[in-house]
C-alpha cells in the first residue's frame, strides 16, 4: 500500500473575484522510502501540492489519503496531530526559532510529540545532529550559523521525531550551488539510513539529480513522472 | 507548558528595547496608581482627622437649634445640661459611659478685632485647654509660646491672623463680641501662642481662649455651644451612639440634643467615599493607556513572527499552545512592568509620606470652615501597592490576549510563504 495517495486532486485559490486554479487534477501515489523531486516553473504549483500532502492546507476537490487515512474528513485538531506524529518539514528560508540554540529547535519537534524522557530526549536530539554533520554545533544560534549549516538544523529538526514523510519547499532555494549539493547529501543520506520518505520541490537541476523519482508539475497539472533506479549523483 | 514558557522568556530578549518600552509603559501606569492611591488614601485620613479633632469628635452632642444654625455661631442654643441646670454634671455623667473617653467641651462664638483700616472677622473658641491638647495635634502646630491657661484672660491664635491684625505673641489685642443677651462688649486679652497649621481654620479664624474666660465674658456660666465626644476608637462608635442617646433620655433631655456620630456632620466624608470609586476607575483608565503600547508591541511581534508562528503551526503546535505563548511573554512583561512600578510607587509614596506635600497654593480661595487641609501625607500600604501589582498583571495579560488570539489563528500555511 501507498503511503501517499492523490486521487483528482484540486485547489482553486478564491481571490475575491477571480478564482486561480493552482491544481486542476492531480493523480499520485507515493510509497514508503521514496526519494522524490516535484520540479517545474515558479507558479506551477509545487508549493500548493506540498501544503495539500502536508496537511496544511485542504483540497477544493479530490481525496488524499496518508498513511492509511482519507484526509477530507479530519478536522483541524487531527490534521496538527498527523502533523506533529508523522510530517516533518523542510522551508526554503529555514524557519528556525532564533533565541533558540541549534539543539534546542530541534528539541522543539521532539517536545511537541512529548513521548520521551529528558535522557532519551537529550540521546535523540544529539544524535540526529551529529548524523547531519553538526557535531559540536548544538549550542550555536542559528545567527552563528551559515546557510547550510541552519538548513542541517531544519532537516534534523525534522527528522528527530522519526516521522513517516518529510516534505522540504524548495529547500535550497536560498543556499549557493556547493552549499546546496551538501544539503541535499545528507537528505539522500538520511532516506538512505533511516528509509524516510522524501519529497521535496525544487527548480534547480542540480539538485534534482539527487531524486530516484522525478515528477514535473506545469500549470498545475502532472506533465512527467519518472522513476530510475539510481539517482544521477550518489547512485 | 514549561518550553512554551522558556520560548516565550527568551523572545522577551529578541528586541531588547520595544520590551523596555512596554515595560516602562507598564511600570510608568502601575507607579502612578499606587501614589494617586496613596494621595487619596492620605488625603482621607487627613480629612477624618480634621473633621473629628476641630469640629464633631467621635460624637457631637448639640442642640437641634445650634445644628440649623451652626455657621452663624448662634449663642442663644447652647448646651446647658440635661435640663438647663449646666454643663458639669452632664458631662460627669456622659464620661461614666462605657466607651467614652474623653468629654470636650467649645464654645463657639462669632467675634471681631478692629485694625487701623479694617475689621477682621474670627471665631473665638472657648476651651478645655488640657483636653484640647490631649485630642488634637494643636500641639504640633503651637509654633510659638505656649497654650492658654484656664482662669487667664489669654488667647492663641493663628499665624496668618496675627499678620492680619498686625500683632506678635507677647502684645495684647482687644477682642469685641455679643454677649448671649446681645449686649456688644469688648475685651483685651493677652497673646500667649501662635498656631501655624495648614488648616485654613486654625490659621485664620480660630481664636482660643479659656473656657472659664469666654463663658464669663459671654455671660454664659456653664455653658458650651457643642460637646464632643472621644471613644475609644471609630469602631465603637456605633455602640456609645445607642447609650448617650439612651442617657440623655432618661435625663428627660432626648428632644433637645442632637447626638450625632463623625460621619453624619463632614460633607467631604462622603464626597471622599464617592471620590474614590470614581478614582478606581480612573487607576483602570491609566493601565488601559499603558497597555495600549503593549498591545501595540504585541501586533508588531505578531507580524514579525507570522512565518515563525506558521512554523510552528506546521510542527504541530495547536492554537492555544500559540495563544499561551503570546500570553505568557505578554504576562512577562506585565509582571516585570507592574513589579518595577510598584516598588517604585511605593517608594516614592512612603518618602512623601514622611515629608507630605503642600497643594495650598491651588486652594488658597477655599473657605475656611470647610476643613481640608492643604498638607497631605500620602500612606504607603502594602495592601494598596500589592493591590496595583496585581491589577498591572491581570489587566496587561488580558490586553495580550487580544493579539494572540489573532495569532493563534493564523494559517499554517503561512510557513511556506516566501
Ligand atoms: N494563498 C494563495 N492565494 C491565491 N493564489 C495563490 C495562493 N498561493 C498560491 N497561489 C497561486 O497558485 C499558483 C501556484 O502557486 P504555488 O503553489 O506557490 O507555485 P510554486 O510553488 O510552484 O511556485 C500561482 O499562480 C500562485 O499565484
Ligand atoms: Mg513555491
Amino acid at each position: 500500500m501507498a503511503l501517499l495517495e492523490l486521487k483528482g486532486v484540486k485547489k482553486i485559490y478564491d481571490q475575491g473575484k477571480i478564482e486561480v486554479p493552482a491544481l486542476r487534477g492531480i493523480d499520485l501515489r507515493v510509497g514508503q522510502g521514496e526519494f522524490t523531486t516535484i520540479f517545474g516553473p515558479s507558479g506551477s504549483g509545487k508549493t500548493t501540492l506540498l501544503n495539500l500532502v502536508g496537511c496544511l492546507d485542504k483540497p477544493t476537490a479530490g481525496t488524499i489519503i496518508f498513511d492509511g487515512r482519507k484526509l477530507d474528513d479530519l478536522d483541524k485538531k487531527e490534521l496538527a496531530m498527523i502533523r506533529r506524529h508523522s510530517i516533518g518539514f523542510i522551508f526554503q528560508s529555514y524557519n528556525l526559532i532564533p533565541v533558540l540554540t541549534a539543539y534546542e529547535n530541534v528539541e522543539f519537534a521532539l517536545r511537541l510529540v512529548n513521548k520521551y524522557n529528558p535522557r532519551e530526549t537529550r540521546d535523540r536530539v544529539l544524535d540526529i545532529l551529529s548524523a547531519v554533520g553538526l557535531e559540536g554545533l548544538a549550542h550555536r544560534r542559528p545567527n552563528e550559523l551559515s546557510g547550510g549549516q541552519k538548513q542541517r538544523v531544519a532537516i534534523a529538526r525534522a527528522l528527530v521525531k522519526e516521522p513517516k514523510l518529510v516534505l522540504a519547499d524548495e529547500p535550497s532555494a536560498n543556499l549557493d550551488s556547493k552549499t546546496s549539493e551538501e544539503v541535499l547529501a545528507v537528505m539522500a543520506k538520511m532516506n538512505k539510513e533511516l528509509g524516510t520518505t522524501f519529497i521535496f520541490s525544487t527548480h534547480d537541476p542540480l539538485v534534482m539529480a539527487y531524486a530516484r523519482r522525478l515528477i514535473e508539475i506545469r500549470d498545475g497539472l502532472i506533465a512527467k513522472d519518472q522513476r530510475r533506479e539510481q539517482d544521477a549523483v550518489l547512485n | 507548558m514549561d518550553f512554551i514558557a522558556k520560548i516565550a522568556f527568551k523572545n522577551l530578549f529578541r528586541s531588547k528595547l520595544r520590551t523596555l518600552v512596554s515595560i516602562a509603559a507598564i511600570a510608568f501606569g502601575v507607579m502612578i496608581i499606587v501614589f494617586a492611591r496613596g494621595i487619596v488614601l492620605g488625603m482621607i485620613e487627613t480629612i477624618y482627622d480634621d473633621h473629628i479633632q476641630f469640629n464633631s469628635g467621635h460624637i457631637k452632642i448639640v442642640t437641634e437649634e445650634y445644628q440649623k444654625r451652626e455657621r452663624l455661631l448662634t449663642l442663644n442654643y447652647p448646651v446647658d445640661g440635661f435640663t438647663g441646670e449646666g454643663v458639669g454634671g452632664m458631662m460627669a455623667e456622659l464620661e461614666k459611659i462605657e466607651g467614652v473617653e474623653m468629654v470636650i467641651p467649645r464654645l463657639k462664638f462669632g467675634a471681631m478685632v478692629s485694625t487701623e483700616d479694617e475689621l477682621v472677622a474670627l471665631s473665638g473658641w472657648g476651651v478645655n485647654p488640657g483636653l484640647e491638647l490631649a485630642f488634637t495635634d494643636l500641639e504640633n502646630d503651637l509654633v510659638e509660646g505656649r497654650m492658654v491657661r484656664p482662669g487667664e484672660r489669654e488667647v492663641v491664635m493663628g499665624t496668618a491672623l496675627l499678620e492680619k491684625i498686625n500683632r506678635q505673641v507677647g502684645d495684647k489685642v482687644t477682642i469685641v463680641y455679643n454677649t448671649a443677651f446681645g449686649s456688644l462688649k469688648g475685651s483685651t486679652f493677652t497673646i500667649v501662642g501662635r498656631i501655624e497649621s495648614t488648616l485654613k481654620l486654625l490659621n485664620e479664624t480660630v481664636v482660643y481662649l479659656p473656657l472659664d474666660q469666654a463663658q464669663a465674658l459671654l455671660e454664659m456660666e456653664e455653658q458650651a455651644t457643642e460637646l464632643l465626644l472621644v471613644t475609644t476608637n471609630l469602631k465603637t462608635v456605633p455602640r456609645v451612639l445607642p447609650a448617650v442617646r439612651g442617657l440623655l433620655a432618661k435625663a428627660g433631655a432626648g428632644d433637645r440634643y442632637l447626638v450625632l456620630s463623625y460621619r453624619e456632620t463632614s460633607d467631604l466624608i462622603p464626597l471622599m467615599d464617592l471620590s474614590r470609586i470614581i478614582f478606581n476607575y480612573i487607576y483602570l483608565l491609566i493601565v488601559l493607556l499603558s497597555c495600549i503600547v503593549v498591545f501595540n508591541t504585541m501586533v508588531m511581534i505578531i507580524r514579525e513572527r507570522t512565518k515563525e508562528i506558521g512554523m510552528m503551526t506546521a510542527l504541530g503546535m495547536e492554537g492555544k499552545d500559540i495563544l499561551q505563548l503570546f500570553a505568557i511573554e505578554g504576562a512577562f512583561m506585565g509582571v516585570a512592568g507592574s513589579l518595577a512600578g510598584a516598588v517604585l510607587g511605593h517608594l516614592v509614596t512612603a518618602y512623601l509620606g514622611k515629608v507630605g506635600f503642600d497643594y495650598g497654593q491651588a486652594l488658597s480661595s477655599m473657605d475656611a470652615e470647610i476643613l481640608f487641609d492643604t498638607m497631605i501625607y500620602p500612606v504607603a500600604s502594602a495592601g494598596n501597592t500589592i493591590f496595583a501589582f496585581v491589577f498591572g498583571v491581570i489587566v496587561v495579560t488580558l490586553a495580550c490576549l487580544i493579539p494572540a488570539r489573532r495569532a493563534a489563528r493564523l494559517e499554517p500555511t503561512m510557513a511556506m510563504r516566501e
